[in-house]
């Protein structure tokens, strides 16, 4: 299908997409004049201004044949009321309830029926991915589902155009879906990502003829080496992002980031052998974890002056991990603080671990990784927040990117599940417009 | 007079210039200041629309709070009197962007249904959440401990920094986790969880999610009827969803019966079939039930009554409200348990050795239900001499309509 739905600016349309040009007509959205125009006139151009949001990706005809006059709607009902009355109340006197001129009831609000015109279409699978927050746009979800990256109740769902059901559970890949909400790359993590290729590339080769002539040979032993390289890439790495996205990063990761390098020089500055650095990232990051725990642990009795028996402690709680070069580093340490010596550049002192740690923590669960086609570390893409929110039809689990259609969405007194850009004086003739059956 | 160089002819001799001299490379900024800043070496403006300008100016003016977000709090645009709201359009002010649960809340819906084995129903009134959600949650999270356990611990550290036991799992100290898993809770706001005295007393309510008893508008209420009822007479919601629904007034020794609609909703829970059916045919309905039995807590009405009733008596309230949710939940409970027998009852199930499928085979039924009057109907089973296949003609839509778990 050829998409036609581009977010023109002269046109101001406005589509289901989180772009900045969407957010811009979003923006500049006034209802249309109706003074002088025929009431025909004002239909046309509500319906086709509502639907160039609402199913856009939908032929006229099989939205004309979706569409229900009927509309679903809940009223809230208080449990308390209805113990109190059998309803006689309401129908007492002339039908309509005795009421005296002092009370009243409660002001009933008006439920929005015609903001709902387009609810139909919310049971689409691809609307309802776009709705769970997994995609940029109805389109992107649209090309995820026929992709085949979505299932629905554990199947591969390869249709955009399913009608969930109450109670179906969909999902999408959860790469796909840090792709949409990510923010793309910038064109030096492109480059990054274009070496890493060739050099991805050019080991394949090496291997292969490596393997072909002699198959004995042993590779060098550069495990002990690995650890330190890792942490040296870190450091570009953060380095890396400061100098290239100075305005993109927010102020709090920048520092962050600079606390980060600070301390991995620290580290590197100090250890010539250090057993921290461990060859992957997993391991380094519990070994620091569990450093930490145990200098925590013996920070006061160290304050004490009591060497020798901090000693004995610590390397008792350090045997479990790296019984020596653990408990020497961090005997130093001690022995430093004991001491009264300057515990400056060549000490970690609890805050840096701190920073070291959560740094870490981060770089652990957010890596930066130029395979993945989004700048990483992952941030949501710009502009997105205006655009955040899940429609109460939906259950949401972003930990595995699935969600559950609980019910058809519904209007209730005061506000429409529906959501929609428009408001009454546009979703109300649109409604009227699909009333009429013209065809 | 220094010679007046015109916007054109910069444009050809720039390359040139700009390395020479340094006067006239002056008036370059002011040329090529409405082009992007990365068209360095061109003078020629950039073909900026009037549109495009404005929009790149509001973005970077009035629309840069919307560029990022505080964690935690929503950022949709303002309103047109320049307040912020938690409408994200500010067209419609009927759409409201709703919290939606926090991980502790989901993860403690999980516990108490799977752990402490109460029912969602019970659950539902406890957190104020609707069951369908409650269903939803615990369905969600258990599929992603199931694919948790799936993945191998090492190899993703995803998954094994998060700590599934009852306690609420430990909040990282900046809220700004960039992971997808939690971005979207820093969107959108979440309903907090605070652990609450259970079965919250007056004066002390967990914050409810969303409200629970909602009653389905039914497509029959929507006529307007003149209905001629004697002021002498009570006529009650009972008597109103007879009317709705076409069916005659209940006779006087009935109606007297029922001293509150909600006294009919012990019937329908134990017997649904008990409710009475009018019209013939396709016409055919059954009599509209009054709000009290519809609601999806018909049970807290009568919670209600009871606490009018014997106010100063709580531990009978109490004591009668338990009884009524165990008589309800067993009387579902039969019901399911009797569905069950009766459909394996006509279906035999064969689960051959080294086979992958099991079949399951029932008697064939011929009647007038499952193959129509002349034998022949279109949902009959099997293919059928001089009845055509349809799924190739034009029109035939074959997206299914359903999956099944």
């Amino acid at each position: 299908m050829r998409n036609r739905a581009s977010n023109s600016l002269s046109k101001g349309k406005i589509r289901q997409s989180w772009s900045k040009y969407n957010l811009y007509n979003l923006q500049r959205l006034r209802s249309p004049a109706t003074a002088n125009r025929t009431f025909f006139q004002q239909k046309w151009s509500a319906k086709a201004l509502g639907r160039a949001y609402h199913g856009e990706q939908v032929r006229e005809g099989q939205w004309k044949r979706m569409f229900s006059k009927r509309i679903r709607s809940v009223i809230p009902m208080d449990t308390a009321d209805l113990a109190a009355d059998d309803g006689s109340k309401n129908s007492a006197g002339r039908g309509s309830g005795l009421q005296t001129q002092g009370e009243k009831g409660r002001p009933s609000r008006i439920i929005p029926f015609t903001q709902m015109a387009f609810a139909p279409l919310e049971r689409r699978l691809d609307v309802a991915i776009f709705r769970s927050l997994f995609a940029s746009s109805t389109r992107q979800a649209r090309q995820f589902v026929i992709h085949g990256a979505v299932t629905v109740n554990g199947q591969k769902m390869r249709h955009p155009s399913y009608l969930l059901n109450p109670g179906d559970l969909f999902q999408v890949d959860p790469d796909r879906v840090m792709f949409a909400t990510g923010a793309p790359k910038t064109k030096f993590e492109r480059r990054e990502t274009r070496q890493l290729k060739q050099k991805d590339e050019e080991e394949v080769q090496d291997e292969s003829e490596a393997k072909s002539e002699e198959a004995a040979e042993t590779k060098p032993d550069t495990e002990k080496e690995d650890g330190r390289d890792t942490l040296k890439a870190l450091m570009a790495q953060a380095k890396n992002i400061m100098s290239t996205d100075k305005e993109v990063l927010p102020a709090k990761r920048k520092q962050e980031l600079r606390g980060f390098q600070k301390a991995v020089r620290r580290v590197l500055s100090r250890s010539g052998t250090s057993t921290i650095l461990t060859d992957n990232l997993e391991a380094q990051f519990s070994e620091l974890t569990l450093m930490l725990n145990a200098k925590r642990a013996e920070k006061k009795p160290a304050k004490q002056t009591k060497q020798a028996k901090n000693d004995s402690e610590e390397s008792d709680a350090a045997t479990s991990v790296e019984p020596e070069a653990a408990s020497n580093k961090l005997s130093e340490a001690f022995q430093a603080a004991a001491e009264g010596a300057d515990v400056d550049a060549s000490e970690l002192t609890d805050e840096e671990f701190e920073v070291l740690k959560r740094a870490l923590t981060q770089m652990r669960d957010n890596p930066i990784d130029h395979s993945k086609p989004y700048a990483t570390p992952w941030r949501p893409r710009d502009f997105m927040s205006a655009f955040a929110f899940i429609p109460r039809y939906l259950e949401v689990n972003q930990n595995i990117c699935a969600a559950v259609y609980l019910r058809h969405p519904v209007a209730r007194p005061g506000s429409a599940e529906v959501p929609t850009p428009f408001g009454e004086s546009i979703s109300t003739p649109a409604y009227g417009w699909y009333l009429k059956r013209r065809w | 007079m220094a010679p007046r160089v015109q916007s054109r002819s910069v444009s050809n001799l720039l390359p040139y210039i700009t390395s020479s001299s340094s006067s006239t490379s002056s008036s370059i900024p002011s040329l090529c200041s409405s082009s992007q800043s990365s068209r360095y070496f061109s003078a020629t403006p950039a073909p900026q629309t009037k549109l495009r300008r404005q929009m790149f100016e509001w973005l970077s003016t009035q629309g840069s709070g919307l560029k990022h977000h505080t964690p935690g709090e929503t950022n949709y645009l303002r309103m047109a009197d320049g307040s912020q709201s938690n409408r994200p359009f500010p067209n419609n002010m009927t759409f409201i962007s709703e919290p939606v649960l926090s991980e502790e809340l989901r993860n403690e819906v999980y516990f108490r249904v799977k752990e402490q084995k109460k029912s969602p129903r019970a659950v539902s009134v406890e957190l104020g959440i609707d069951m369908n959600r409650i269903a939803a949650v615990v369905r969600l999270v258990e599929l992603e401990r199931r694919q948790r356990d799936k993945v191998n611990f090492d190899s993703s550290p995803f998954f094994s920094s998060f700590e599934f036991s009852h306690s609420p799992p430990p909040r990282t100290q900046n809220d700004e986790t960039p992971k997808n898993r939690l971005h979207c809770h820093t969107l959108v706001l979440c309903t907090k969880w605070s652990p609450p005295p259970p079965l919250a007393q007056a004066g002390e309510r967990q914050t409810y999610h969303e409200p629970i008893n909602d009653l389905p508008v039914h497509p029959a209420t929507g006529a307007q009827i003149f209905y001629p009822v004697p002021e002498s007479r009570p006529f009650t919601r009972v008597d109103a969803g007879r009317v709705f629904s076409g069916a005659p007034t209940l006779e006087k020794k009935v109606s007297d019966k029922i001293t509150h609609p909600s006294d009919l909703v012990e019937d329908v829970i134990q017997k649904p079939g008990s409710i009475e059916w009018v019209g013939k045919g396709d016409n055919a309905r059954q009599v509209l039930q009054p709000a009290d039995v519809r609601i999806p807590h018909p049970q807290l009405v009568q919670l209600a009554r009871d606490r009018a009733a014997f106010p100063e008596e709580r531990r009978t309230v109490t004591q009668r409200h338990t009884e009524r949710l165990e008589r309800q939940e067993k009387a579902e409970k039969e019901r399911a348990a009797h569905a069950a027998e009766r459909r394996n009852r006509n279906t035999e199930t064969i689960e051959p050795q080294d086979s992958r499928f099991s079949f399951r085979i029932k008697d064939a039924v011929v009647s007038e239900e499952t193959v129509g009057k002349n034998g022949r109907a279109p949902w009959a089973p099997g293919r059928r001499y001089g009845v055509p296949t349809n799924d190739r003609t034009r029109g035939t839509v074959k997206i299914p309509t359903r999956v099944n778990v």
